[in-house]
C-alpha cells in the first residue's frame, strides 16, 4: 500500500508538470497577457518562427527613416527587389548546403541502404535451414541482432520518411521477422521439444492410469514384482490361502513389514511385534495380530475380525468387520461401512513384552476414538461405524 | 521498476516462504514437521484436515502446510496450491505397494499449472526401517529423472530418528532462496 501511495502522488505531480508546460507558453506567445513569463526569450522564439517577415518589417522602417519623400516610390522598389534576389539567394545557398549535409536523411540512401540489409538478412537465414544446431544458433543469434538494427535504423528515419515509404519498411521488416520466427522453429525446434515431450508424460500419466487399477487394487502381487526389485518371498506375509490356520513367531517378524493378503476362511495369528501390518482383500477370516510399532492397514475386509495393538489403525473400503483395538494415537476408517469396534480383549503369554519391544504404551487405548473421512459433520457421529455393545463382545478367543 | 519488483522485494524483506507437505496417507508428513519443529511424535494421529506451521529457520520464515494424505482428502489439495514456492512429497520407504499409487499421484500434481515455479523436494522417509528401499529405488520408481519441469532433489530420511531433515530442508530454502530472494 505504501509503495503505490508514493507511486501515485508521484504520478500527480508529473501530470501537474506537464500541464503547467502546456499551458505558459501557449498564455505569452497568444496574447502575452502574463507579463512576468514574457520574457525576451519566449519573444525571440516565437519570432523565429517568422524570421522573413520580421526581416521585411525591419528593412522598410529603416528605409522610411532614412530617406526623404522624394524619389521614395523608386527607391523603395530596387530595395525591394535588391532584398528579393538577397533573400532568394540565401534560400539557395541553404538548400544546397541542406543537400550536402544530410545525404543520409534522403530517400534514396534510405532505400538502398534498408534493401541490403534485409537481403543480407534473409541470405543469412536461407543458410539456417541446411546448418547443423550450432552454426544455425550461431546465424539465427546474428540474423535476431541485424533485425533489431535495421528495425532501429527505420525508427530513426521516420522523420524525413513519407507516409508510404515507411509503410512499406515497417511491412518489409515485419515479414523478415516472422520468416525470422520460422526459421528459428525450423532449424531449432525447440518449443516443438517441450510440447512434445509434455504430451509424452501426459501419455505417461494415462498409461499408469489404466496399467495401475490392477497394481493397485486387484492384483496386488504384480504391483509388488513390478514396482520393487526384490522378489515376493523376501516380503513377510501370508497370501493366496483358503480355509487355513496360519502363525507367525516373534522372531519372524520382529521388526518386519507384514502383508496378509487374498485370505478367506482363515485364521491368522501374528504373536510378536512387526513394524507395520498390511491386510488386504481378507474375506471371512479371524486375524490376531500382537502390538504393531506404527501403523496397521486394513484395505478391501469384510465380514472379518481383527484383533490388533498398534500406533495407528487406518482402515480403507472395509465393511461388516470387528476390531478390537488398542490404539495409542487414533484409528481412522475411509470407506467403510459397518466397521464395529471394541477393545483389545485377546491376548497371548509374551504380549506384554511385546508391548514393550513396541514402544507402544498399554495404558492409552483410544479405541473408541474414530476418525471418519468420510463423515466431516461435526457433532452428530458417523453412521459408518458402531461400538460393539459389551454383552456381544467376543472374550474367548481359541489358541 | 515494475509492481512485481515492489513485490519481489517486499517479499526479499520478509524472507517468507510457504512450503506444501504432500504425499500419500501413512508417509509421515505430520512426523516430519513434529520433528522438525521439535515435538513429540509419538502420539500423532492420522491428519483429518491440515497442520500449519510456521517456523524460522536459517533466518528464513517457513510457512508449511501439511495436508492430510488420505484418498478422500487428496481432491482437496488443489486447494493448498495458490502461492507455493516449494513443493515436499513425502514418501514411505517401506511402503513397496503403493510406489505406483505414490508416483501417479506426484506426476498429477507436477502437471498442475498452480505449482508450476515450485521447487520439489522428495522425502524418502523411514530409512530407519528394515524394509525400506532406498532413495535410489525410489527416484527410480517415482520416475524422479523424467521430471523437467521443477528443480528437485530426493532425499533419504527419518522422520523419528531426524535424520536428514534438516539437509533437505536446507537444500529446499537454498534453491527457493536463489529463485526468488536474488540480489538484483
Amino acid at each position: 500500500m505504501y509503495f503505490i501511495g508514493i507511486f501515485c502522488s508521484l504520478a500527480a505531480w508529473y501530470l501537474f508538470i506537464c500541464s503547467k508546460c502546456k499551458v505558459q507558453p501557449q498564455n505569452s506567445r497568444g496574447q502575452c497577457d502574463n507579463k512576468t513569463v514574457c520574457k525576451s526569450d519566449v519573444h525571440t522564439s516565437a519570432c523565429r518562427r517568422h524570421p522573413t517577415n520580421m526581416d521585411a518589417v525591419v528593412d522598410a522602417s529603416a528605409e522610411n527613416a532614412v530617406h526623404g519623400e522624394d524619389g521614395a516610390a523608386k527607391l523603395q522598389d530596387r530595395l525591394q527587389r535588391r532584398h528579393q534576389a538577397r533573400i532568394e539567394d540565401t534560400e539557395r545557398r541553404k538548400e544546397a548546403k541542406q543537400s550536402q549535409s544530410v545525404a543520409e536523411e534522403k530517400i534514396g540512401y534510405f532505400s538502398s541502404t534498408f534493401n541490403s540489409e534485409r537481403a543480407s538478412i534473409a541470405e543469412l537465414l536461407s543458410t539456417c535451414s541446411g546448418a547443423d544446431r550450432a552454426a544455425a544458433t550461431q546465424k539465427l543469434e546474428d540474423a535476431t541482432v541485424k533485425t533489431a538494427q535495421l528495425q532501429k535504423f527505420v525508427n530513426d528515419s521516420v522523420c524525413f520518411l513519407t507516409q508510404y515509404e515507411l509503410r512499406q519498411a515497417q511491412d518489409a521488416l515485419q515479414k523478415l521477422q516472422a520468416s525470422l520466427a520460422e526459421t528459428r522453429e525450423e532449424a531449432l525446434p525447440k518449443k516443438k521439444f517441450a510440447f512434445r515431450s509434455r504430451t509424452k508424460a501426459a501419455e505417461k500419466v494415462s498409461k499408469q492410469a489404466t496399467d495401475s487399477p490392477p497394481d493397485v487394487g486387484r492384483s496386488p502381487d504384480s504391483g509388488i514384482t513390478k514396482t520393487d526389485g526384490a522378489p515376493a518371498s523376501q516380503q513377510c506375509g501370508f497370501s493366496y490361502m483358503n480355509n487355513a490356520f496360519l502363525t507367525k513367531t516373534a522372531e519372524e517378524i520382529l521388526n518386519q513389514d507384514v502383508l496378509l493378503t487374498h485370505l478367506t476362511n482363515c485364521k491368522v495369528r501374528l504373536f510378536g511385534s512387526p513394524s507395520t501390518l498390511h491386510l488386504k482383500h481378507i474375506d471371512s477370516c479371524e486375524i490376531l495380530c500382537g502390538p504393531v510399532s506404527t501403523s496397521v492397514f486394513v484395505d478391501n475386509c469384510r465380514n472379518s475380525i481383527l484383533a490388533v495393538a498398534c500406533q495407528q489403525l487406518r482402515t480403507h473400503n472395509t465393511t461388516d468387520t470387528q476390531v478390537y483395538l488398542h490404539v495409542t494415537s487414533r484409528a481412522i476408517i475411509e470407506d467403510c461401512k459397518g466397521v464395529s469396534f471394541a477393545p483389545l480383549s485377546w491376548s497371548y503369554p509374551t504380549m506384554q513384552e511385546d508391548f514393550s519391544v513396541s514402544g507402544l504404551d498399554p495404558g492409552r487405548n483410544n479405541w473408541n476414538q474414530v476418525d471418519d473421512f468420510n463423515w466431516l459433520a461435526a457433532g452428530t457421529p458417523s453412521p459408518n461405524w458402531t461400538v460393539i455393545p459389551e454383552e456381544d463382545r467376543k472374550t474367548t478367543w481359541d489358541p | 521498476m515494475g509492481l512485481l519488483t515492489i513485490l519481489k522485494k517486499m517479499k526479499q524483506k520478509e524472507r517468507e516462504m510457504r512450503l506444501l507437505m504432500l504425499g500419500l496417507d501413512n508417509a509421515g508428513k505430520t512426523t516430519i514437521l513434529k520433528k522438525f519443529n521439535g515435538e513429540d511424535v509419538s502420539t500423532i494421529s492420522p491428519t483429518l484436515g491440515f497442520n500449519i506451521k510456521t517456523l524460522e529457520h536459517r533466518g528464513f520464515k517457513l510457512n508449511i502446510w501439511d495436508v492430510g494424505g488420505q484418498k478422500s482428502l487428496r481432491s482437496y489439495w488443489r486447494n493448498y496450491f495458490e502461492s507455493t514456492d516449494g513443493l515436499v512429497w513425502v514418501v514411505d520407504s517401506a511402503d513397496r505397494l503403493r510406489l505406483g499409487d505414490c508416483r501417479q499421484e506426484l506426476s498429477a500434481l507436477l502437471l498442475e499449472e498452480r505449482l508450476a515455479g515450485a521447487t520439489l523436494l522428495v522425502f524418502a522417509n523411514k530409512q530407519d526401517l528394515p524394509g525400506a528401499l532406498s532413495k535410489e529405488a525410489i527416484r527410480e520408481a517415482l520416475a524422479l529423472d523424467d521430471i523437467k519441469s521443477h528443480h528437485w532433489c530426493i532425499i533419504g530420511c527419518s522422520a523419528v530418528t531426524g535424520d536428514n531433515l534438516l539437509a533437505g530442508v536446507d537444500w529446499l530454502t537454498d534453491d527457493i532462496a536463489a529463485r526468488i530472494f536474488t540480489a538484483d
